[in-house]
């Protein structure tokens, strides 16, 4: 979001606010869509929420999300109060969703701090013409005026009270309303039903005050005239008046006679209406109910919303908390020192800040299925738009992912998606003619995997075709083995290089040959991998692997000369010190060592980080053997220091923006408060593992 | 300081609400997303004046509004509507509201309501 607008809270909740309500209106409409069928539940839910999103839009002064609001509001009133059978369910959806997209995109706009100039008069003209044509179809009986008006009322006459009619005084009022305070007839009604409690013989114009449009014009132009008469003392009518909200003007009069009263009083037409007065039946009801009394608490539970800036700072205080936390139990000061109690109380330290760290870590997770829930929309623009049929299937869409990388995730999986329906998933008759079922099924699932979170994205369509991706590689001159030593695996991940693709045409979704790498890419930021597998004719999978947690990790310790490094412990296979001969040189003259049958690479890192140290013996140094992503290599270095669990900050930007330091994954403050370069193992794996 | 009791069902209006009214001199002692809220806060807080939203889902404002009168006779509240409620909003007159104001509003418009109301 545009730091311009943080000083903002209520720009800001109304970002929120209206995201939130586009998101739940997109699943209620979905879903209707699906059961072909809108129920009264969600008509009311979605006439809700369209009544809420023109109120704060208005009031933030968006007046086209607000027009566009109260035309699809007027429409679900429409479909609320007349239930109309015949309605073209599949028009009504699409409409509503133009309309949710408008007002996404206005909304990108605004929290970008653009200009918020969309226009959405085209829309509002089809919505408006959609309810016409609902309405002639139904044959409503008779123009649904909003809100119904109540019975027209002619005169109003007071019922005679008891006490002497002479000392009466007589009084013409009018009141003038100040301009935009809305809904003036009510204002008069409201003056009118204060009025009838110590006034006989009220009249005033116009008399139809509840109905709409025309007596609001009128009470405009020509303020709102009270004649009547009472016990009060002028002073007390003019204090009456004087009271009355969004008053502009009034002329209070005191009359001699009651001529003007004539007009008004015509025999046949009288009316003695009692029930406008009385308090409604609400209230007697209530009191049985007895609200006033201790009500339940909602059994929801209860959720607060926060702002992701304060939790990222309190991942950053925690992070900066472990370290000194360190300092002070690894201070080599007291390296030395047999402390018992002082051990005690730092073991029961680390143990604390260790529950705090997993509940801050906690509090960031957010589980995927928010993410999940928007592929159904573009499932079903995209089977709409190419004309196949598929499902979509989600498996495990409550597990949790830190908040960070949901963001990171939506776009590559929305391409995923897209890539499965276009490319991988057939035309319906061609699947007919493979045997296989006429729709498509997608399935979307995550699970957790160690400290990894897999997101696999699966199709049951033609799958990946070979010969095609190498031809094509071969074409942009992307092939750097030879295509003879390639496993299936390493020629599906050609497709991950940029400038790939296979499609002879591009579409509206893909084929422009920029997509899966910058799926790669995404996934590499927040530290994720991609791998794909396909069978012809069976299917595409694709695997999303991302850690759990970026920041905190376990980390061992390790000394090259006066230099020191940390080496994630999950890349850790095992570590030991080589005997004499065991290491030796491969035709290239690379150095390497068997394990239990196996081959590995070494890498000596004081001559990669040309670091000097004494040790420089396989025999008299320690071989770490790594593996990340399938590949294994074994580290020389001069010794283990010991294992600790580490914040990993990231290089500052005058390093990375100068060089790209391969290796490295960030770095980090040890005990003593020396600097420690993390080890990136897959970023040594690619050069030189097997 | 006149004490304003907020009833709406969106955070967002409440927001407006309070900030407006904060910022002219009003004390803003409870929130409430629901008439059943709404009354409890109101017995818990006694507020001057109470800022009531006429559709809620639950309990609606005019419901709400006839508990909380029949509670306190002398409770102002000020019932806040949409256009086009012109219904309602006599219904609440009729069930004791003491006036209203009509989304949207400008800061002043609420600001001098709810002063005039308070004095009264």
């Amino acid at each position: 979001m545009s730091n311009q607008y943080s000083n903002e809270p209520m720009l800001e909740m109304y970002i929120f606010e209206t995201s939130q309500l586009l998101e739940q209106l997109e699943q209620a409409i979905i879903a209707s869509e699906k059961s072909s069928s809108y129920s009264q539940e969600a008509i009311n839910e979605i006439f809700r929420f369209m009544h809420t999103i023109k109120g704060s839009s208005a009031m933030m002064l968006f007046n086209e999300i607000s027009a566009l609001a109260h035309a699809i509001e007027d429409l679900f009133y429409f479909l609320r109060e007349q239930k109309p059978k015949t309605v073209d369910y599949e028009i009504l959806s699409d409409l509503v969703l133009e309309g949710v997209d408008f007002i996404k995109v206005e909304i990108e706009k605004i929290k970008n701090g653009d200009e918020v100039n969309g226009e959405a008069a085209l829309l509002i003209d089809k919505i408006k013409e959609f309810l016409s044509l609902l309405k002639t179809e139904n044959a409503c009986v008779a123009e649904l005026k909003r809100p119904e008006p109540t019975k027209n009322q002619q005169y109003y006459i007071a019922v005679e009270k008891k006490s002497g009619q002479l000392s009466k005084s007589i009084y013409k009022a009018t009141v003038f309303f100040k301009e935009g305070c809305e809904m003036e007839n009510i204002r008069a009604y409201t003056i009118i039903h204060n009025l009838v409690e110590f006034t006989q013989e009220l009249f005033y114009i116009p008399e139809n005050i509840s109905e709409n449009d025309e007596s609001i014009i009128w009470i405009r132009e020509n303020g709102f005239q009270i004649l009547f008469k009472t016990d009060k003392s002028y002073e007390e009518m003019h204090e009456f008046f004087m009271k009355t909200i969004f008053l502009k003007e009034l002329i209070l009069e005191q009359l001699e006679n009651d001529d003007e009263f004539e007009k008004f009083r015509v025999p046949k037409k009288i009316i003695i209406e009692n029930s406008e007065v009385k308090m409604p039946k609400v209230s007697a009801q209530l009191s049985k109910d007895n609200v006033v009394k201790e009500t339940t608490t909602t059994s929801n539970q209860s959720m607060i919303s926060v702002n992701v800036e304060k939790l990222d700072k309190l991942m950053d205080l925690v992070g900066e908390m472990v370290i000194a936390e360190a300092m002070v139990t690894q201070n080599p000061e007291i390296e030395h020192l047999e402390l018992e109690n002082f051990q005690k109380a730092a073991r029961q330290l680390h143990k604390i800040t260790g529950e705090l760290q997993d509940m801050v870590m906690a509090i960031r997770m957010v589980p995927l299925s928010t993410t999940f829930l928007k592929m159904h929309r573009i499932m079903r623009d995209m089977c709409k738009k190419l004309g196949k049929e598929v499902q979509l299937e989600v498996i495990g869409e409550e597990t949790e992912v830190d908040k960070n990388i949901i963001e990171h995730i939506s776009d590559p999986l929305m391409h995923l998606i897209r890539n499965s329906i276009d490319h991988g998933i057939e035309e319906n008759e061609e699947r007919l003619e493979k045997g296989k079922e006429k729709a498509g099924t997608v399935t979307l699932e995550a699970k957790n995997a160690g400290s990894d979170v897999l997101v696999i994205i699966k199709d049951d369509g033609k799958g990946l075709n070979k010969e095609k991706i190498l031809q094509k590689a071969k074409e942009n001159g992307l092939l750097e083995k030879n295509e003879n030593e390639m496993t299936d695996k390493e020629i599906y991940a050609l497709i991950l290089l940029p400038g790939f693709s296979t499609k002879e045409s591009i579409t509206e979704f893909s084929g422009r040959g920029v997509g899966m790498d910058v799926v790669a890419k995404n996934l590499a930021v927040v530290g994720g991998t991609v791998s794909v597998e396909s069978i012809a004719d069976r299917g595409t999978t694709i695997t999303l692997k991302i850690p759990l947690t970026l920041a905190i990790i376990d980390g061992m310790n390790i000394k090259v000369g006066h230099s020191r490094y940390t080496i994630p412990i999950i890349t850790i296979k095992e570590s030991f010190r080589p005997k004499e001969g065991e290491c030796f040189k491969d035709p290239d003259g690379n150095e390497m060592i068997m394990v239990r049958g196996n081959c590995y690479p070494i890498l000596r890192l004081h001559e990669h980080y040309r670091v000097h140290t004494d040790i420089q013996r396989f025999e008299e140094g320690i071989l770490i053997m790594v593996e990340q992503d399938e590949k294994a290599l074994c580290l020389f270095a001069d010794e283990l220091l010991g294992q600790q669990q580490v914040v990993v900050k990231a290089l500052p930007n005058y390093i990375k923006n100068t060089k790209k330091i391969r290796g490295v994954a960030g770095c980090t403050l040890l005990g003593d408060g020396s600097i420690s370069l993390i080890l990136d193992v897959g970023g040594f794996s690619n050069s030189y593992a097997m | 300081m006149p004490k304003i009791l907020i009833v709406d069902d969106t955070a967002f209006m409440r927001l407006s609400i309070k900030t407006m009214l904060e910022n002219n001199g009003f004390e803003i002692v409870g929130e409430a997303d629901n008439g059943k809220t709404a009354i409890k806060k109101y017995l818990e807080t006694q507020p001057d004046v109470v800022t009531m939203d006429i559709t809620m889902p639950e309990m609606s404002g005019i419901e709400a509004l006839s508990a909380i009168r029949q509670y306190d006779p002398k409770a102002k509240v000020v019932i806040v509507s949409a256009m086009g409620q012109e219904d309602l909003v006599k219904k609440a007159i009729i069930s004791g509201a003491i006036s209203f104001i009509v989304k949207p509003f400008k800061e002043e418009d609420i600001v001098k309501t709810i002063k005039q109301i308070a004095e009264m």
